[in-house]
């Protein structure tokens, strides 16, 4: 308790008080920018954290942290462009309720699910910390694959309509991916002698492309975009009602739960967690028909979910020293030359340190739901910028935030094409989500992977014998059976149902037929053995 | 039309301000603006060394000094990009050991040793062998020992391949005549992590990496011919009959043509900002040792290197056609 105490007059400073607001505030509106995301908007304030004290440094850092991973709903659900991968699940319910005319309710949700989502990753924070670490260490290569492979179902929940164009834009995803270098033998994959494909197509620059600029040239050519007339756009913020809150309480902590849990494993993210926890609430959503139109339960499964990355991602940082993500090293980078040295003996000696992170990070988060609900009124009058002036400036800062990433020229060429490829694939009814999904997991799936087989020594049978894996992996093959399951049992009932009445056979559908076939064959084969034991006989 | 011009143009000077800020903190300088490229992602080691000389550099050169981080494909896009740069004064590149010396051996890249004019070496860390902090192994012997026992057992984790860590595990095998498993991790903080989740016994971090996760690691062999002042329990390899010596180093480049008196500018500019307080407080908090050479001494370095990582690679198998 003192050493709460301690910390939290440590943080009651100007400076850190100052530094929690800025980097909030700057977090927000680079996660807002297509393009500018997290590492950007840290590599912003990493020069001035060198010349600050301790704790406010950290208290910058942990503002621009999770602002950013906030921020990027916002220009998902007011334009379909997602600001950071992080956000590309929010933009599958965010716009299509935008485009009804409730951006400001879509905020609403968002913002708030954000703020709970990020408060219960503090609190995974601070009172499981070094547990959760020696937890995180049980999922070695092996683990990750089988992890990787259960995250690659979400293809299914995000491609509404379309399965096969959903699995077809996943494989491009992944296929993306493998371009550049080989991560086990550093030999180059698909590069057609371009030196500046060696570094492999970037994930940001896809995603501004296939939805930024995409976006941007389909409300160019005006195809398939009847929106509501600016004048009928509601700007502002609404907090939903605690009547549409209630039945969404258990979304909410689904999502919370599912975001601190990948969180905690180094190399997944908030895209992954927000991914996953959107296909798990369209799975288990009561209003599952509703998804793709604007559904609540999505935006709060997946918002809740990438916010919850934020807590929880840092255990591992600061426990283990082994930074999860990009973003992370940044952060555990600069932490480093602050003289903090990362390890189980952190959370040990210096919990003060630990204290103030976990104070910090409590403001930060309630700066962040201000920053929302008081910045909402200025976002959404994006709305009402006439087309013409709006596609202007959208389709100048996502030309910057692809180059902005690694200062690439070669990276705007790739979001440009990204963006014409976007237009075609939407044009043909391809969902683009999943192309994000392929790229965000194809690194893990196959580093992982081929690392597992390395230590199997090539033995792949080696991966059933990790009972985390296998777990995982029987979670994989029960979500991809669950609709074959569900529609066997709707037939068994229906069947029975039936038969109680007629007593016979109905409607011949494939399991029918199957059941009939087999039945059939098996009177064959009877039929044979008898001809075959009377032929002996004779 | 309930629009307002108004709004318009508050949110177009928002939006355009916010664009502005990465452009970086400009202030007023009378000589030509230096662009210095990082080929690694921001707060990584080289990077952070690059910030920590910016500011005394913008004082020696009277210039504004940006740092760009130009990151992908082993730092050799953003090396690259100095090569190809025009040779006018206006970009410089932190170049490392990697992009500079192997890589060009393992691929064809548009640069090679003579594409550049060197200024100074910034900065030269030695590495380790490092095992965790609970391992059975106390030093090199028995590490040799367990590996002669259980050929391939062994397993090592290498954060790239064609790294300074990776040529000197090879090498570690090579003189020590054993057989390890190779696994190739994401940079040192996967390779930590596959220590301790115990999927590899042993990886080469370079000393402050080592230093600031010293209560999870154990240091087997310092790579270095002689102990460290800053750290001097460090054991040496070469004490333990293995002369091995590979530090992680990199230093200021320019694309190959510059005036002679642009490359002594620069030389004093470097050598004054690595002399700078800020710069030396930084090392002291990474626990790294300073090291500094001139562009001559620089020149013949690289050069050396580029050499003697080639034979190691080729030895390994690992060349280019």
């Amino acid at each position: 308790m003192d050493l709460i105490v301690s910390a939290a007059a440590q943080i009651a400073t100007p400076l850190t008080m100052l530094a929690i607001i800025v980097g909030t505030v700057v977090g927000v509106i680079v996660g807002v920018l297509p393009g500018l995301g997290s590492v950007i908007g840290l590599t912003m304030v990493l020069p001035f954290t060198f010349s600050m004290p301790q704790i406010p440094a950290i208290a910058l850092m942990l503002g621009v942290y999770c602002g950013s991973v906030y921020g990027g709903s916002i220009t998902a659900i007011i334009l379909n462009t997602p600001g950071t991968p992080q956000s590309a699940a929010t933009a599958l319910e965010g716009f299509p309720m935008a485009r009804r005319g409730e951006a400001d309710l879509a905020i609403g949700w968002v913002t708030t699910a954000s703020t709970i989502g990020g408060l219960f990753s503090v609190l995974v924070f601070v009172i499981t910390g070094p547990s959760l670490a020696a937890f995180s260490l049980q999922f070695t290569p092996i683990e990750y694959f089988a992890l990787g492979l259960f995250a690659m179902t979400c293809i299914a929940g995000v491609s509404s309509g379309n399965l096969v164009k959903g699995l077809v834009a996943g494989a491009l995803g992944l296929l993306l991916a493998t371009i550049g270098n080989d991560p086990v033998t550093g030999d180059l994959r698909f590069t057609f002698d371009s030196f500046q494909l060696s570094a492999g197509i970037g994930l940001i620059p896809v995603i501004v492309g296939l939805f930024a600029f995409s976006e941007m040239f389909l409300r160019v050519l005006q195809i398939d975009r009847p929106g509501p007339e600016a004048s009928e756009m509601r700007v502002g913020f609404r907090m939903p009602p605690w009547k549409d809150w209630r039945p969404r309480i258990g979304m909410l902590l689904r999502g919370s739960l599912i975001g601190s849990f990948v969180g905690a494993l180094p190399g997944t993210g908030a895209a992954t967690s927000a991914f996953i926890a959107y296909s798990e609430a369209r799975r288990a959503s009561k209003r599952k028909d509703n998804f793709g139109h604007g559904e609540p339960d999505g935006l709060v499964a997946c918002e809740s979910a990438n916010n919850a990355v934020t807590g929880s991602a840092l255990v591992p940082t600061l426990a283990l020293g082994i930074p999860g993500d990009p973003v992370t090293a940044v952060m555990l980078g600069a932490l480093v030359v602050q003289g903090i040295a990362p390890g189980p003996q952190l959370f040990a000696n210096h919990l003060d340190l630990i204290y103030a992170i976990f104070l910090c990070l409590i403001l930060v988060n309630i700066v962040m739901f201000l920053t929302g609900a008081l910045g909402a009124s200025l976002f959404t009058r994006v709305l009402r910028i006439p087309e013409p002036i709006l596609v202007g400036l959208i389709l100048i800062i996502a030309t910057v935030g692809a180059y902005g990433v690694n200062g690439n020229v070669f990276d705007v060429w790739v979001a440009f094409a990204a963006g014409v490829a976007g237009v075609v694939l939407r044009y043909f009814r391809f969902p683009v989500a999943p192309i994000v999904i392929g790229m965000v997991l194809e690194p893990t799936i196959e580093m992982s992977l081929r690392q597992g087989l390395i230590l199997t020594h090539g033995n792949f049978w080696g991966f059933f014998e990790r009972p985390i894996a296998s777990l995982l992996f029987a979670i994989t093959l029960m979500t991809l059976c669950w609709p074959l399951v569900r529609m066997g049992i709707a037939q068994l009932r229906n069947r029975a149902a039936t038969e109680y009445q007629e007593d016979g056979w109905v409607d011949g559908d494939a399991s029918e037929v199957a059941a009939v076939a087999l039945l059939l064959a098996s009177e064959d084969r009877a039929s044979r053995l008898e001809a075959k034991s009377a032929s002996t006989t004779l | 039309m309930r629009f307002r011009k108004e709004t318009a143009g508050r949110l177009g000077i928002a939006l355009s301000a916010s664009v502005m800020m990465i452009a970086g903190n400009a202030t007023a300088q009378s000589n030509r603006p230096v662009t210095v490229v990082v080929p690694f992602a921001a707060g990584g080691g080289t990077d952070i060394t690059t910030r920590a000389m910016q500011e005394s550099l913008s004082d020696t050169l009277k210039a504004n000094v940006a740092v760009k981080n130009t990151a992908g494909a082993g730092g050799t896009i953003g090396v690259g990009e100095v090569a190809r740069a025009r040779a006018d004064g206006t970009t410089l590149g932190m170049a490392p050991v990697g992009p500079l010396t192997t890589q060009p051996h393992l691929r064809k890249l548009p640069y090679d040793v003579d594409s550049f004019d060197y200024i100074c070496l910034a900065y030269s860390a030695p590495t380790v062998i490092a095992v965790r902090q609970d391992s059975d192994f106390s030093n090199l012997e028995d590490l040799v020992a367990y590996a002669k026992e259980n050929p391939g057992e062994l397993t090592f984790a290498v954060q790239a391949i064609g790294s300074i860590p990776h040529i000197a595990g090879l090498a570690l095998a090579d003189a020590a005549g054993i057989e390890m498993t190779f696994l190739p991790v994401n940079g040192d903080g996967p390779a930590l992590k596959s220590l301790l989740d115990g999927t590899a016994d042993i990886f080469i971090p370079h000393v402050s990496f080592y230093t600031s996760n010293s209560d999870q690691l154990k240091s087997l062999a310092l790579l270095k011919d002689g102990r460290l002042a800053e750290q001097p329990d460090l054991v040496t390899a070469e004490e333990q009959g293995y002369a091995l010596d590979f530090p992680i180093w990199g230093g200021l480049v320019a694309p190959a043509g510059l005036d002679d008196a642009d490359i002594s500018k620069f030389e004093t500019a470097c050598k004054a900002a690595i002399d700078s307080g800020p710069f030396q407080e930084r090392m002291q908090a990474l626990k790294q040792p300073s090291a500094y050479m001139g562009a001559a001494d620089f020149e013949a370095f690289v050069r050396e290197k580029y050499d003697t990582n080639r034979k190691l690679l080729e030895k390994a198998g690992l060349l280019a056609n």
